[in-house]
């Protein structure tokens, strides 16, 4: 027989579960890992990422679509728009770290690679690229870098809310193709 | 992989001697919350049969390191069941995911305190771990006012339900300063709450951490409660002073005729200021709300937009071509939610601070020994060394090897 103090303790802690309970029950989608991700299609290039993560180095960073580059000489993502003269002098350069490397491939084309290491996203190059040239270099939270934390800091700064939950099957959003104008 | 084309200005050339090379990235990234979870059941039953069985303050605190190494970081400190309460409304509210593994991290130290009282503060919680490894020279706080602060969490855990609600983005993950340590950096919060914590006992946990609202509440029915000695109590009072976390209550003796009186006109008193301090709560929420929900992003983005600021969100929201009326609209919800949820929020906080002042003012249980108030007990075992039962035995034991 359990006492009546012990029956009331129990009602007690039923009547704490049950809310729960009901809101674990009525939640809508269940599906289990989801990841942040920024959206290129809403960002605008603050500059937020790269101080808003809670790492030391942003994960957030600059990716390049090859496939939509037009290999120019006079990359609007490698160059500033102030700049003296088209050389790789840093004063030149967008890039505040020198994370853009370019190679020579054929005349009169180069080829943009960026150095992950270096990048520390602030999406200088990005905004230059989508300014003037093909937009083929656009920002992406590096999963193997991000620490999935429940709430992301950029996510909560983010001026244009383009930093979003995917699934983790996939990790990364890539730019849509332009709507066919008819 | 898809192409894409944003604006096709300058036309792939063609070349000779060149493939273009694919973007590589991952495309499918793993969850490890299946091991996150399993690792804090283990760790909750380890807690629990260090605390209950071996009733070793030495090896709680070594369990406090592992919590902190393990909890901290080898799984990152972040999602932890401390902000797990908030995926849970908005799931609910705004249909956010919600998988099992989230849902039982909630859960399970919730279970836990239902059983065994607040097991998961000891050492599975690794913000609780750092503050119980930091504590070096405890700060008594003075009782009025170690009880007016933890109305605080309270606060807190009612501030954030109905942020969430309203479609914030979590207000709570922002608020955790012992994140950045694990994540091998430091803000000024976190070097503010360390050094706090050097002097006075787990400062996040007893004046800001709202899990420990929901913690309180279930370990208060606690199934399982653990008493200082279990020899007969000499009423000596050195568990009381080892308590830095005021969790051990004095005896009690029977009342004499006048005391009871006093009590019942206390009591009648309290109770009669029920319905008062209902409605003052209510209308404190009431003036509130305007406040804080201008400081949702949407509400400040209308306000910058009609004043003609400009600025990133501004300059955004035109990118994006989205309509003004649906801004307006989001808005027009968002205050509405406020406007219910603040005052609601007051009503509850009232209710909880006359709750605590009425469950102050009668009596407890009789009783002849120091006892341990399971709702505020963090679990670290500093009763058991200081208590001189505990350590006669000890000697006797030496003695008879």
């Amino acid at each position: 027989m359990i006492s009546t103090r012990k029956f009331l303790r129990m009602l007690f802690g039923g009547g704490l579960l049950a809310p729960f309970l009901w809101l674990a029950g009525k939640r809508k989608s269940r599906k289990a890992a989801f990841l942040w991700q920024i959206d290129p299609d809403k960002c605008i290039q603050c500059g937020k990422c790269e101080t808003a993560c809670v790492l030391e180095h942003s994960a957030v960073k600059c990716v390049h679509q090859y496939a939509a580059c037009g290999y120019c000489l006079f990359c609007s993502g490698y160059y500033q728009d102030k700049r003296v003269k088209f050389d790789t002098a840093a004063e030149n350069l967008r890039c505040p770290t020198d994370a853009i490397k370019r190679k020579y491939i054929e005349d009169p084309y180069f080829e943009y690679t960026i150095d992950e290491s270096a990048c520390i996203g602030c999406g200088r190059c990005v905004k230059g690229c989508a300014a003037y040239g093909n937009g083929s270099l656009f920002l992406q939270i590096r999963q193997e870098l991000c620490k999935q934390c429940n709430q992301c800091r950029i996510a909560e700064i983010c001026p244009s809310h383009a930093v979003t939950r995917v699934p983790a099957d996939q990790p990364y959003i890539f730019k849509r193709p332009p709507e066919v104008k008819t | 992989m898809i192409p894409f084309l944003a604006q096709a200005r300058f036309p792939a050339p063609e070349f000779e001697n060149y493939t273009v090379p694919q973007l590589q990235l991952e495309t499918l990234v793993r969850d490890p919350i299946a091991w996150r979870v399993s690792a804090l059941l283990i760790f909750l039953v380890v807690s629990g049969l260090c605390f209950y069985r071996w009733r070793s303050s030495k090896v709680m605190r070594l369990l406090a390191l592992a919590g902190v190494v393990i909890f901290g970081f080898i799984f990152t400190a972040c999602p932890c069941p401390v902000g797990m309460f908030q995926n849970l409304l908005a799931a609910f509210v705004h249909g956010q995911p919600l998988g099992y593994g989230l849902l039982l991290l909630f859960a399970i130290p919730l279970a836990a305190a239902l059983l065994f009282g607040r097991l998961f503060c000891a050492g599975a919680c690794p913000l609780g771990a750092v503050q119980e490894l930091l504590l070096w020279k405890a700060i008594r706080i003075p009782v009025p006012v170690d009880r007016a602060l933890r109305f605080i969490p309270i606060a807190i855990f009612l501030f954030v339900a109905v942020a969430v609600v309203a479609g914030m983005a979590f207000p709570l993950c922002s608020l955790d300063p012992y994140l950045p340590l694990f994540l091998w950096s430091c803000t000024i919060p976190t070097v503010a709450f360390l050094v706090l914590g050097l002097f006075v006992s787990r400062p996040f946990c007893r004046y800001v951490c709202p899990y420990g609202v929901l913690l309180r509440l279930f370990s208060l029915v606690s199934w399982k409660a653990p008493s200082v000695t279990a020899q007969t109590c000499i009423t000596c009072r050195l568990c009381e002073q080892g308590c830095p976390n005021g969790a051990i209550l004095p005896p009690e003796s029977a009342p004499t005729s006048e005391e009871q009186a006093r009590g019942v006109r206390r009591l009648s008193r309290l109770i009669a200021v029920v319905p008062l301090a209902l409605c003052l709560g209510g209308i404190l929420g009431w003036i509130a709300a305007p406040v804080i929900s201008s400081t949702h992003p949407a509400v400040r983005l209308l306000a910058d937009i009609e004043a003609h600021r400009t600025g990133d969100a501004v300059e955004a929201f035109e990118a994006s071509g989205t309509p003004l009326a649906q801004l307006q609209n989001e808005v027009a919800q968002t205050r509405h939610v406020f406007d219910w949820g603040m005052p609601l929020a007051g009503v509850l906080l009232a209710g909880a601070v006359m709750a605590e002042l009425i469950a102050q003012a009668r009596r407890r249980r009789e009783s002849s020994s120091y006892t341990i108030d399971q709702s505020l007990c963090y679990c670290c075992g500093r009763c058991y060394a200081a208590c001189p039962l505990n350590r006669k035995r000890e000697t006797r034991k030496g003695t008879a090897t």
